[in-house]
């Protein structure tokens, strides 16, 4: 009997509500494997975010432990953002306890483990800062080849959304940033270019509550509360993120991506954090990072509505 | 009606050579001063150039005066391999007899522009060397610029690095004391300089013209003409033009209202024009305006129109 080749991923986040979605996206793919869910301070403190990411496993029945990261950036001091996440950092719908213990591993352990014991080359979605991705490429250099690619939501090369240059994820720890961009693993980035774009309205969220399973629940009230914050900045609909960095490398055809030598600016004082591209070429070496950089909205809901409709029937 | 009182500060410089000779023609602007600064070329170079392309243009009557020599922080780092050795990408053109003046930049556009009771409009086509100067010299100054008109910077990109164009870059301390001097500003960055263009056509037809003017244009773009086809781009772009023909024509122009500030510290990112256009945080003080488009047919003519005047 033919079994769908599944690709192997480890999920690397701070969930928040974004992450949570995407994760929810990843969970619903008949065609990824997810062995393993690791988290990092950034949107929420570690502590809320680890407890965050073993309730989304409780409710989207992963049999995983998941295993946390350090509680702070490389370098500098930790910035959360409770404006948009809450004081949990995923408030609004009540999630089930977490049914499994916490992993006795770190997340770069974690993440060494799933790369060593894995046959197939991993596919690391990483959707908060990059300081768990930094330390395992920087401990176990030698797990490089291990790795299919680096699919990121994080950055923006036209703008920032923290600072006018640069935007939360990397801006929480550039330095992390900096050791993924220039560790020569094949890097895919989703950043505001096209996560500003991949707006989902309320009547597209509407549209997925009124699916009336127990998870479509829970996303439509997630997006309910992530609104609140985002729309009194002007947006109109969801900037939803981090499932750009699951839809981009399920659903490429639907994204428009460029390959750009991007660098990383550690220091400056309005640009620490930004990620800077040679759009020309003229500057600097070979690319090093797919850039994601606009999207086919339409076909982006869609996929969320149908990932969220997968789930008929769930019990919680 | 009253002509909109204009003065240019430039690094002359080939298109900064187009930009004058441009200004002296447009109806609603009259040019009031120029000032040299270092930037394309030596601030010696800059000062002669645009006295003789002055003096070319017929109007010695203009007074030119001699600026900055060097950034305020970085060391100069001339552009040869655009403009040439001696700024007009080695084009030669009648020396000027206007008497030389000795009265540095920064007073004498003080001077005009109190002189003016804040009527003058400042177009800074180089470095913001000797802008930052008057600023710091005359602190009053800044109730006196009605507005400045630069070419520099760019919302997205740069020429020099990724991120950074050569005007700020090459004086990214010079141009954070401008934009932080509370001065309106409005910024033609390589967002619309690299669409204000002159197309294949339009560089024929100037150069048919025969004149003076035409000459130089001539042979002072060559070198900017071969390292445009080594890259394709398609047109010959106007950088210096575009704030000088912003005075006079806004309405040819789009442009959204912003903060913008310059980074001095950063490693990869030293002289970028950080904007708060797109991103969610603002800026405390929005008092500029990003010039992002340009109608090009239109902006064209109008160069065409200047030099076949000639």
């Amino acid at each position: 009997m033919d079994k769908i080749r599944k690709r192997p991923v480890i999920l690397d986040g701070d969930p928040g509500h974004d992450d949570a979605i995407a994760w929810v996206l990843a969970a619903a793919a008949d065609e990824l494997d997810i062995k393993a869910i690791t988290t990092v301070a950034g949107n929420q403190t570690l502590e809320k975010v680890t407890y965050n990411a073993r309730r989304i496993a409780a409710l989207l029945h992963l049999d995983i432990e998941v295993a946390k990261g350090r509680n702070r950036p490389l370098c500098s001091e930790l910035i959360i953002a409770p404006n948009f996440h809450g004081e949990t950092g995923l408030d609004g719908p009540v999630l089930p306890e977490p049914d499994h213990k916490l992993s006795d591993l770190s997340a770069p352990e974690m993440m060494a483990k799933v790369l060593r014991e894995s046959e197939e080359k991993v596919t690391i979605i990483s959707t908060g800062a990059q300081t768990n991705v930094a330390a395992m490429l920087l401990a176990y250099p030698e797990l490089k080849e291990k790795i299919e690619m680096i699919s990121t939501m994080g950055g923006g090369l036209r703008n920032g959304n923290w600072t006018a240059g640069a935007e939360f994820n990397i801006l929480v720890d550039p330095e992390a940033a900096y050791n993924v961009y220039h560790s020569g693993v094949k890097l895919q980035m989703c950043g505001l270019d096209v996560t500003e774009k991949a707006l989902v309205y309320p009547e597209d969220w509407e549209r997925i509550r009124s699916l009336n399973n127990p998870i479509a629940k829970v996303v439509a009230e997630w997006f309910d509360f992530f609104f609140i914050h985002v729309s009194s900045l002007g947006w109109s609909g969801a900037t939803t993120h981090d499932p750009c960095a699951v839809l981009s490398i399920l659903h490429p055809e639907i994204f428009d991506i460029r390959d750009y030598y991007v660098d990383i600016e550690l220091n400056g004082e309005y640009t620490r954090g930004a990620t800077i591209a040679d759009y020309t070429g003229r500057h600097s070496n070979e690319p090093n990072c797919a850039c994601v950089v606009d999207l086919d909205r339409e076909k982006f809901v869609d996929y969320l509505y149908e990932a969220c409709s997968r789930y008929e029937g769930w019990e919680v | 009606m009253k002509k909109i009182p204009v003065w240019i500060d430039t690094d002359t410089g080939v298109d900064d050579a187009v930009g004058i000779l441009t200004a002296l023609k447009l109806e609603p602007i009259e040019v009031v001063g120029v000032s040299a600064v270092a930037g394309n070329t030596y601030q010696n170079n800059a000062f002669r150039n645009a006295r003789d392309v002055i003096s070319l243009g017929g109007r010695e009557d203009i007074r030119v005066y001699p600026g900055a020599e060097r950034p305020l922080v970085k060391k100069l780092k001339v552009a040869p391999h655009v403009h040439g050795d001696n700024g007009l990408g080695e084009a030669e053109i009648p020396r000027s007899k206007a008497p030389i003046e000795t009265t540095k930049a920064w007073d004498a556009l003080y001077e005009k522009a109190k002189e003016l009771k804040g009527e003058l409009v400042v177009c800074p086509v180089g470095p913001l060397t000797n802008i930052a100067i008057a600023i710091t010299l005359h602190p009053d100054i800044v109730d006196y610029i009605k507005v400045l008109n630069i070419m520099g910077g760019a919302a997205i990109g740069g020429n020099v690095t990724p991120c950074a164009e050569f005007n700020i870059f090459t004086d990214p301390h010079a141009a954070q004391t401008v934009l932080k001097s509370g001065i309106p500003v409005n910024m033609c960055g390589l967002d619309v300089t690299l669409k204000a263009f002159l197309d294949d056509d339009d560089i024929a037809e100037i150069i048919s013209y025969g004149n003076k003017a035409s000459d130089l244009f001539r042979d002072s773009n060559h070198m900017i003409y071969e390292a445009r086809e080594r890259v394709h781009e398609s047109g010959l772009a106007e950088h210096d033009s575009c704030p000088i023909i912003f005075t006079a024509y806004p309405e040819l122009f789009e442009g959204q209202k912003c903060g913008i500030y310059v980074e001095t510290q950063g490693t990869i990112t030293q002289g970028k024009t950080v904007t708060d256009l797109w991103s969610d945080y603002k800026f405390p003080d929005r008092h500029c305006t990003f010039i992002l488009d340009v109608n090009q047919p239109e902006f064209a003519k109008l160069i065409k129109t200047a030099y076949k005047s000639y």
